[in-house]
């Protein structure tokens, strides 16, 4: 599938601005953003005013926005990178592709760029086999197919909800492991896109990332926050927790989540030692995530996303809640922003 | 040994620690190629088919060859547990090897190349996925973490950074395709010409269709669930004998909290058997495959099993009360299973002492000048 024939009315490619000169991000995706409608929606504890290059079809979300759509009290969710929830929650599109803005384009091993967009929307319009293993990766890909010993009943897939992709460069890993190895970049294109399996965990994410926001929008939870928050993604975990949220309830209604391809470019920035300097509470939260997850199992009844998200927080609240008050106040967030979701979502 | 690669030959990684286990009905040309990575490794050949076919072995390997005959020797009765005239027959070397890791190849497949140029040395690479950690638990997006250049990504939980043992290293393969009869028939031009450049482990309570051509595990964790079934001749059934062994294997590790690793190394497969013949051997299994692999998908195993062959036997059971509604060949696949088991504890005693050195005076060895030596 190409460029041509990717259905470019179907795609929001939602920004959080961190930065305020967003010159050079939107430069060098210029190749693959032309033709798609934007969403920039500004960190609103940035100060400055954000500086768009000409050329984009492009609306831009500032505080001011959210506070008008949400209310001020709810605007206080969308701080920081969790600012790009709001472009899911307001927009109208079938599909959502989200990149940090210090990501550029990745080359190939050929030395072409790669155009992360249409990989998205290809990994999302066909179907992901999370229910079987198969040992050639993405089965629906040119030149691959299921291999021998692959049940034929399960080779229709199921939908995918979500498209994961990587980063050359600097991987996104945490603090403490950039931070021991300060010289280790990622310089291993791996060529391909794959089902992660039904049950199985995983760390998602939201540095370059795309799903099907008509079938599992709401699931895209911004939710936990850290108390020591920063702007780098080494001092956040709200990605890690939305996929976590994510994946079980894709899980759970029996869609697909791929890894792989595409590969963005990630560029320099923050220093992994400052970070580790700060008190590193994600690690003892995903502590008390893993078993939690591991074990929920979510009631038959829930058969939508947003029910999904309900019991989850719930159980959140129940099992968690007594654990560290980042658990509770998650919980408070995921029920908000599903009131949100249903109040802004049913007058479209 | 001109134009051989030397460093490449003696740099023979665990050399004292692995078997080459190759089936073969043809010939073992192919190993001529392999030299400068096998050479220095002990081979055990099963001679599948006609016995009285005197198959030659590349001068310069050690290796010990085994035909049905012997076969039949040192396994009396219990040997029509192992298939004839099918690859599952190679199982039979895992049987009798005494190391700790086997490698099994089949005898069309030979070196590939990188995407830079460079020949793939597929021992060293199994040997790197086996002797490092698995993580079943939760899947890494950057892939296998113990490899250079990589690590786990934010948001890994620490304390399963640890990982667990590997048991079980399955490579890949370039150029032909492992594909079932029904899609070789559809695409009959296709090759596999992507190279994924990754390891990964399989996550826990996950299947995958485990292919026996280029494959490496750890004998002592794993050994007894590594049975590739009653295939071939007098079988209703072909080409699942490692798909069988697959499952059944992944299930072990699972639940004796061992990993499964899958990727990397490549080797280049040549021969594209015949797809009308492949479908008559595999018929039966692509319909039975919908009821075996659901089968391994629910099945608990006791806490009771916390050995390979403790939950082999567990498995047997579980088969014959399970799949024989589906065909009565189950039935004697699980009784085969259970023979499985009582030869491969005969020939390898659980526990070690020098007197269980002299296991079995029918294991014969043939060194490479062709004369009979009994094991020590």
């Amino acid at each position: 599938m190409s460029s041509a024939e990717i259905n470019k009315n179907e795609v929001d490619i939602v920004i959080g601005a961190l930065n305020a000169d967003l010159t050079q991000f939107l430069t060098s995706w210029r190749p693959f953003f032309s033709g798609f409608h934007l969403i920039v929606v500004k960190d609103p504890e940035l100060k400055e005013e954000l500086n768009i290059p000409e050329g984009f079809d492009v609306d831009v979300y500032s505080k001011t926005d959210m506070e008008k759509v949400v209310g001020a009290s709810n605007a206080t969710m969308f701080s920081g990178y969790s600012c790009r929830y709001f472009g899911y929650l307001i927009s109208k599109k079938k599909y959502i592709v989200s990149i940090d803005d210090d990501c550029v384009p990745a080359k190939d091993p050929k030395g072409f760029l790669v155009d992360a967009v249409t990989q998205h929307v290809i990994n999302l319009e066909n179907p992901a086999t999370p229910l079987f293993f198969n040992t050639l990766y993405d089965p629906y890909c040119e030149g691959a197919d299921f291999v021998r010993g692959y049940p034929f009943s399960l080779r229709s897939g199921v939908p995918c909800a979500a498209s994961c992709g990587l980063w050359l460069n600097l991987a996104d890993l945490d603090a403490p492991t950039q931070a021991l190895k300060t010289e280790q970049r990622n310089t291993s294109y791996v060529d391909a896109v794959m089902t992660v399996p039904a049950k199985a965990m995983l760390p998602i994410s939201g540095i370059n990332i795309a799903f099907n926001r008509e079938l599992v929008g709401p699931a895209l939870v911004p939710a936990l926050r850290l108390a020591g928050e920063g702007k780098v993604r080494w001092e956040t975990l709200e990605d890690v927790w939305c996929g976590m949220c994510l994946k079980h309830i894709s899980d759970h209604l029996g869609y697909g989540v791929k890894t792989g391809l595409p590969y963005v470019w990630r560029n320099e920035r923050g220093d992994a030692v400052e970070s580790l300097r700060k008190k590193w509470e994600g690690m003892k939260l995903m502590e008390k995530s893993v078993p939690f997850f591991e074990s929920l199992k979510l009631p038959e009844t829930a058969l939508k996303v947003e029910d999904c998200v309900i019991e989850l927080a719930k159980a959140v609240k129940e099992q968690l809640g007594s654990d560290d008050p980042a658990f509770t106040q998650a919980a408070d967030a995921m029920v908000k922003w599903i009131q949100l979701w249903n109040s802004v979502n049913s007058s479209a | 040994m001109a134009g051989y690669n030397l460093e490449a030959i003696e740099a023979a990684p665990l050399k004292d620690d692995v078997d080459i286990v190759i089936p073969t009905i043809r010939s073992l040309d192919f190993l001529e190629q392999w030299r400068p990575f096998l050479q220095h490794y002990h081979l055990i050949i099963v001679q599948d088919g006609d016995p009285s076919i005197k198959i030659k072995v590349p001068g310069g390997y050690d290796y010990e060859l085994y035909n049905r005959n012997d076969i039949n020797r040192i396994l009396g009765p219990r040997a029509n547990c192992i298939s004839y005239k099918d690859g599952g027959c190679r199982c039979f070397g895992f049987m009798v090897s005494k190391k700790k890791y086997i490698y099994t190849i089949d005898d069309d497949c030979f070196v590939a190349k990188d995407p830079s140029g460079k020949e793939i040395n597929v021992i060293a690479q199994h040997i790197k996925n086996l002797e490092t950690p698995s993580t079943p638990h939760y899947f890494n997006t950057l892939y296998d973490p113990f490899r250079d250049g990589t690590d786990f990504v934010r948001g890994y939980p620490f304390s399963l950074r640890e990982g667990v043992q590997t048991a079980i290293s399955h490579g890949l393969w370039l150029n032909i395709p492992d594909y079932d009869a029904p899609t070789q028939l559809v695409k009959p031009r296709e090759r596999n010409t992507r190279y994924v450049d990754a390891v990964m482990t399989i996550p826990k309570g996950v299947l995958y269709p485990m292919c026996g051509m280029n494959l490496a595990f750890n004998r002592e964790l794993v050994g007894p669930a590594m049975y590739f079934g009653l295939m071939g001749e007098g079988q209703p059934i072909s080409r699942y004998d490692d798909m069988w062994a697959g499952w059944a294997a992944k299930v072990v590790c699972d639940h004796l909290g061992f990993g499964v690793k899958t990727g990397l190394p490549y080797l280049w497969h040549s021969k594209a058997s015949n797809p009308f013949v492949n479908l008559k051997k595999e018929h039966k299994g692509l319909h039975w495959q919908e009821d075996m692999v659901p089968f391994f998908q629910n099945l608990r195993l006791s806490k009771e099993s916390d050995t390979a062959a403790k939950c082999y036997m567990e498995l047997s059971k579980m088969t014959k009360e399970k799949l024989t509604k589906v065909d009565p060949y189950f039935e004697k696949l699980a009784d085969a299973m259970v023979t499985w088991i009582e030869a491969w504890e005969e020939l390898n005693p659980p526990v070690k002492s020098e007197a269980s050195e002299e296991v079995n005076p029918q294991v014969k060895k043939r060194q490479s000048d062709g004369k009979d030596v009994k094991a020590n």
